[in-house]
């Protein structure tokens, strides 16, 4: 070897985009970086070392050494590699490549890994949804209600055959918290409609156009506050935006497990994705159970008895035999759960004096 | 490691060589561990970055004839392709949720993109991924790609799986006749009887869980008619045994779709490997035993899961090293002779650089 020549490593030697290979070695010669074959002396290519590119180590598998000429030299001695990099202040194998080597302190990177993934699941994910719903831009939900109502009225619903008497008992009786809601009674609006195959049902739209069905109505049997009750939890709905929050929250878990998918194979992944399904649900429950919540605070405040919705609930138990109770698989609280705790909060809000009334 | 390390020149011999997985579950380990972590902090944008990172690991420990192969892309590129694909999901999305007349709009679009970008995806893993210095290509089209995954998708399901061994053969023909390497042709041709061949065990393993629902079902009878006339006239006493045979039934379809599908997809890699050549002359193989097959990737996933995720890169190596270890080529006359004579073509460089990763799809 000539003493101005070091070797770096010994591997294999490529001309440009062709398999065909020489076996080489690296060496560096007054400056430069070249290939050298096997046994013999002249350079196959060569060139400073600011003019190749040396691909960035992973584990232990081959470097790349590309020269401008488009050949290619290629070795499995990485440490040589990183050796000579290293010696010329070019960082030998790089930040990454050294957190990633099996040593004890990688104990450490386990664990800030587990807590930095319950946090974003526990804050994280919950903050960006709140972000997302402060900047939607009202004319989304807006859209959507909109969209939903037309679509409903196209297949399902057919106009209200109810008495406008009967119409206008309930509308005042909306009217009274609506008013009370922060929103004011104008984002508000109170919709009837025969709900055909739908039946006995009333919701709310985004922006705000609560629907109710006259079957609601006829079930109710002439009880008016009890249907205040239940358009009050709509309203708790629409206060709360619950369907907005419901979308972005599934999005932001589908994309992270997405994102983590490559990472631990299709079959986890699969699990992850009902697992996620099964937290849906218990955030659905959660949400119903504010919505309750919501309603006896409006219809307290309204000089209503606040547990008229639970009178709702009874009447379900009664008249469709619902007295399942929660369990992991369900989108609501169970109906008997429901009332209970409608009436034990019933109970606080009626026993401390209202500030709004003072 | 120093210069014994280097590579052997490739044998000079022909003949039948074994694929060799060389990864180590500890060396992956912090691999893995480091994307992950990188992955949360970055909020995902370095996930780009960690499949490059991973996939050169997997392809650069893939050993034919002593050589790697090499996995080529950047990850500017790769979150270039997921941002263009994620917008579109998401325009879509909005559209649909916004106006619900058009709620079928993403429905078709995907529909008439999904070909497109399986077909870009294909072009662009095959471009990204070299051996001895030469890159892979891949020329089919969207068309193909239609008749291949989306026909033969709605194909199988329609006829309850009875013609998936059909869709299998179109998707398998599909991916190896287009398949180019230093501008030479792959061609494959599984024949269906082979297909089937493994389908029928499939078959017979999904039936076997069938018919233990069917069981439950029947047993649980007398519970279930009165819960359907009368909604709520069972006490919670009655709805236990209900709901744990619900809970069982659940795994017990999940188990046995599971076991049938490795099992069948174990029998179609065998079935396209075998019949593939390489150039008209070189013959792959694939010898995966069926059974250890779904055994590693059954117990795979249960370790994983109970290890909280960190037995991961030891499944991912574990599965790696079994398959390749069951893959070969035989070739026929002079390897080096072979090799020298293969040139990179034109089109399968410089073009990457305005590709993106359009659909995620294994190469």
């Amino acid at each position: 070897m000539a003493s101005k020549t070091a070797a770096i490593a010994g591997g294999e030697w490529h001309p440009p985009g062709s398999s065909r290979s020489v076996e080489a070695r690296l060496v560096e010669r007054g400056g430069e970086i070249a290939a050298v074959p096997a046994g013999g002396d002249k350079p196959l290519a060569g060139a400073g070392l600011s003019w190749v590119e040396v691909s960035g180590r992973v584990g232990s598998i081959p470097r790349r050494v590309t020269f401008p000429d488009g050949s290619i030299f290629e070795t499995w001695d990485n440490d040589g590699i990183d050796r000579y990099l290293a010696a010329r202040g070019r960082g030998g194998a790089g930040f990454v490549h050294w957190l990633e080597q099996f040593r004890l302190r990688l104990v450490v990177i386990v664990l800030i890994a587990f807590a930095l993934g319950g946090a974003v699941y526990r804050w994280g994910v919950p903050a960006l949804v709140e972000v997302a719903v402060w900047t939607t831009p009202p004319i989304v939900p807006e859209l959507m209600g909109e969209g939903t109502l037309q679509a409903l009225d196209k297949t399902a619903f057919s106009p209200s055959k109810l008495p406008e008497t009967r119409r206008k008992e309930i509308a005042d009786g909306f009217a009274r918290i609506a008013a009370l809601s922060p929103r004011g009674a104008g984002a508000y609006a109170l919709n009837f409609r025969d709900g055909g195959i739908i039946g006995p049902n009333a919701f709310a739209l985004p922006d705000g156009s609560l629907v109710v069905t006259d079957q609601l109505v006829e079930m109710a049997d002439g009880d008016t506050e009890m249907i205040v009750g239940v358009l009050a939890h709509e309203i708790g709905h629409v206060e709360l935006d619950h369907s907005l929050r419901q979308f972005y929250r599934a999005a932001g878990m589908t994309g992270l497990i997405m994102l983590i998918a490559g990472d631990v194979g299709s079959a986890v992944e699969d699990v992850l994705v009902q697992g996620g399904g099964l937290l849906a649900l218990s955030y659905s429950r959660e949400a119903e159970a504010e919505a309750d919540r919501r309603s006896v605070e409006l219809m307290a405040k309204a000089g209503y008895d606040p547990a008229a919705i639970a009178r709702f609930f009874a009447l379900i138990e009664e008249k469709l035999g619902d007295t399942s109770d929660t369990d992991i698989l369900s989108t609501h609280p169970g109906t008997p759960q429901r009332k209970k705790d409608i009436l034990d909060y019933a109970r606080i809000v009626s026993g401390q004096s209202d500030p709004d009334l003072q | 490691m120093s210069l014994e390390g280097s590579p052997q020149p490739a044998g000079q011999a022909g003949g039948f060589h074994r694929i060799e997985f060389t990864g180590k579950a500890s060396e992956y380990f912090g691999i893995w561990i480091v994307n992950v972590l990188l992955t949360i902090l970055t909020l995902g944008i370095y996930s780009a970055w960690a499949k490059v990172r991973r996939n050169r690991y997997f392809y650069g420990n893939t050993v034919l004839l002593g050589r790697s192969f090499e996995y080529h892309a950047r990850g500017l590129q790769i979150l270039i392709g997921r941002l263009i694909v994620l917008a579109g999901f998401v325009a879509l999305n909005v559209i649909a949720a916004v106006v619900p007349v058009l709620a079928l709009l993403p429905t078709i679009v995907v529909l008439i993109a999904l070909p497109w970008l399986v077909a870009k995806g294909l072009r662009f893993s095959a471009r990204v991924t070299s051996y001895r210095n030469v890159r892979f290509d891949f020329v089919g089209g969207p068309g193909g790609a239609f008749k291949a995954f989306i026909l033969g998708g709605l194909l199988s399901v329609i006829t309850l799986g009875i013609l998936t061994p059909l869709a299998s053969r179109w998707a398998a023909r599909y991916l190896g006749q287009n398949l180019r390497y230093g501008g030479k042709a792959f061609e494959t041709d599984p024949r269906l009887g082979a297909l089937y061949r493994s389908w029928l065990v499939s078959f017979l393993i999904a039936l076997v869980g069938l018919g233990v629902i069917a069981l439950l079902v029947l047993a649980n009878f007398s519970r279930i008619v009165p819960m359907i006339e009368t909604p709520g006239s069972l006490s919670p006493e009655e709805q236990i045994p209900l709901i744990a045979s619900m809970v069982i039934g659940y795994i017990v379809l999940f188990a046995t779709f599971g076991i049938a599908g490795l099992f069948y997809r174990a029998g179609v890699r065998n079935a396209t490997w075998s019949t593939t050549l390489f150039d008209g002359q070189h013959r792959l193989l694939s010898d995966v035993s069926r059974r250890r097959y779904t055994w590693i990737a059954i117990s795979n996933v249960l370790v994983t899961i109970f290890t909280l995720g960190l037995m991961r890169p030891w499944a991912a190596v574990r599965m790696a090293r079994y398959t390749w270890r069951h893959t070969g080529v035989t070739f026929t006359g002079d390897v080096g002779e072979l090799f020298s004579r293969i040139e990179e073509q034109g089109s399968a460089i410089g073009a990457e650089f305005m590709d993106f990763e359009g659909f995620d799809f294994g190469f």
